[in-house]
């Protein structure tokens, strides 16, 4: 709400406003240190793809939101996950924030906190579908790893996203490019497995993502 | 011609939507002298999404099994074909040679299978190896079929540039804004490479497989320019740019009420016809799901 509107509440005493967040951010996201740098130029934000038509906030913005303590504005935001990786904002950045590991940390945050927005997103459900395949083969199997995907929405969503792609699926095999029978799989899956998972632990025993 | 060898990581696309850019490379490498030995075992970088569920230090992890098992088959640079897991790779590597702290924790995690990486290779980008290692006179002189009267618009895409091509360890080969090098391998190649102001726009990279609604207008920026500058092709050196600039035009054509009908092609493909290879084996052409009809003609004309 816009705070100038004389429609406006008035400010509310609440948990919204975490002023250790921004501590907490340059202590634990990747690249977080070198946030404090930022100065609200909007390079970022201005050479960002998806940054008018599909966040709610660009990165520039997002960035003072992180500094005034929004941690839940931030962590629930869908700015995080709209990040296409193109690297734009990390080649551009003057002061040389590296604006995309940031996001990209942050979402990782938002999904291990727990955030509902962040849990029920397209990006994570990808990504477990993604990690499935590559813990159970060793490798991305583009064709189950989609199937994965689209019924993490339920099997009435994941026929209707299978029917509208059905098109795209059965050119690609006609071309010789969607890989039928068993999925390839790699000898060391249970060596990628041990190695996983004492990643998963270090990084849980640390707390850090830097 | 004295070959030089590489360890050829080809990532999870080269057995799936991106075989083409596997065949084409494999071929266009063996006529300059590049020797590829595929990296035994590899396994799955986690690309532009495995962080967000799986964690920050497992998806470094990925990638250190497969430098680790690179290490193990001797100190020649990695050669990566795909945008995104040369981005991965040669992130992951500069992150283990930059710290101690990193470098301790993804032992510790390598540990586990009794493997170890000490940050000592090289993570080099295909395209990267063609500008510094073997060069545009070495290309132009193996090319026997020139693609003459062949327009192409030259779209590289975010990863394979951004953000290390202008950096030491990324070769600095190129920039990151304007690029030059495709432009550069489709005239070596006797085509024409057409002014293309989209060439490093991004195409919503795994956004676009997962919710393709938010990435059309993307690509169809990308198509738009490239019917208005009459190219004959879209060439990328990019497995995802080229699935996804291909596959959803149909898509957008529906949304949008246009009627694009583009090929896109790697710039391996043009050069295998460049080079004189065949058009199915070699170039594999066969591949594209909208077929590269004037490229297909000047290689079957050889």
């Amino acid at each position: 709400m816009n705070v100038i509107s004389p429609q406006a509440a008035p400010p509310q005493a609440s948990s919204k406003y975490d002023l250790g967040f921004a501590r907490w951010v340059y202590a634990n996201v990747e690249g977080g240190a070198k946030m404090s740098l930022c100065m609200q130029c909007g390079v970022c934000s201005g050479s960002c793809p998806l940054g008018d038509a599909e966040m709610d906030h660009g990165p520039r913005k997002l960035f003072m939101m992180v500094r005034a303590g929004m941690k839940d504005a931030v962590l629930g935001s869908t700015t995080i996950f709209n990040c296409t990786s193109c690297y734009n904002c990390v080649v551009r950045c003057p002061r040389e924030v590296p604006v995309q590991y940031i996001l990209q940390s942050l979402a990782t945050k938002a999904v291990a906190e727990g955030y509902a927005e962040a849990v029920k997103t397209d990006n994570t459900r990808f990504s477990g579908a993604f990690n499935w395949s590559t813990a159970k083969f060793g490798r991305t199997d583009e064709r189950l790893m989609t199937a994965k995907y689209y019924f993490s929405f339920g099997l009435i969503a994941a026929m209707k996203m299978s029917m509208a792609n059905l098109k795209i699926a059965l050119s690609m095999i006609k071309r010789k490019r969607m890989h039928l029978g068993a999925p390839h799989r790699i000898k060391g899956t249970g060596e990628l497995r041990a190695i996983l998972a004492k990643a998963a632990e270090i990084e849980s025993s640390a707390g850090g993502g830097s | 011609m004295t070959s030089k060898k590489y360890t050829y990581y080809p990532g999870c696309s080269s057995e799936g939507s991106g075989s083409h850019l596997h065949v084409s490379t494999t071929a266009v490498a063996e006529k300059l002298g590049i020797e590829l030995v595929e990296l035994d075992d590899w396994n799955c970088c986690g690309a532009s999404v495995a962080h967000v569920d799986g964690g920050y230090l497992p998806t470094v992890a990925l990638s250190a099994r497969n430098l680790a098992l690179a290490s193990g088959q001797g100190d020649q640079d990695i050669f990566i074909t795909c945008a995104a897991c040369y981005l991965k790779s040669h992130q992951a590597n500069e992150k283990i040679r930059g710290g101690e702290n990193m470098r301790g924790k993804v032992n510790d995690a390598l540990g586990a299978a009794g493997m170890s990486y000490d940050g000592g290779l090289s993570v080099r980008h295909a395209c990267e190896v063609f500008v510094n290692d073997i060069g545009l006179d070495a290309i132009k002189k193996q090319v026997s079929n020139p693609l003459d009267g062949l327009k192409v618009a030259g779209y590289v895409g975010c990863q394979t540039v951004r953000p290390f091509a202008n950096t030491e360890r990324g070769g600095n080969f190129d920039t990151y804004d304007d690029p030059s090098f495709l432009d550069d391998f489709i005239e070596a190649c006797g085509a024409e490479a057409v002014e293309f102001d989209n060439k490093t726009s991004c195409c919503g990279g795994a956004i676009a497989l997962m919710s393709p609604d938010k990435s059309m207008g993307l690509i169809k920026n990308i198509l738009e320019e490239a019917k208005q500058k009459e190219a004959d092709c879209i060439a990328t050196p990019c497995p995802l740019c080229q699935q996804n600039v291909e596959m959803y035009q149909d898509m957008i054509n529906k949304e949008f009420g246009t009627g694009y009908q583009i090929p896109v092609v790697f710039h391996t493909q043009i050069m295998a016809v460049a080079f004189g290879l065949d058009a199915n084996k070699d170039a594999a052409l066969d591949r594209n799901t909208i077929a590269a009809d004037k490229l297909t003609k000047i290689a079957n004309k050889n």
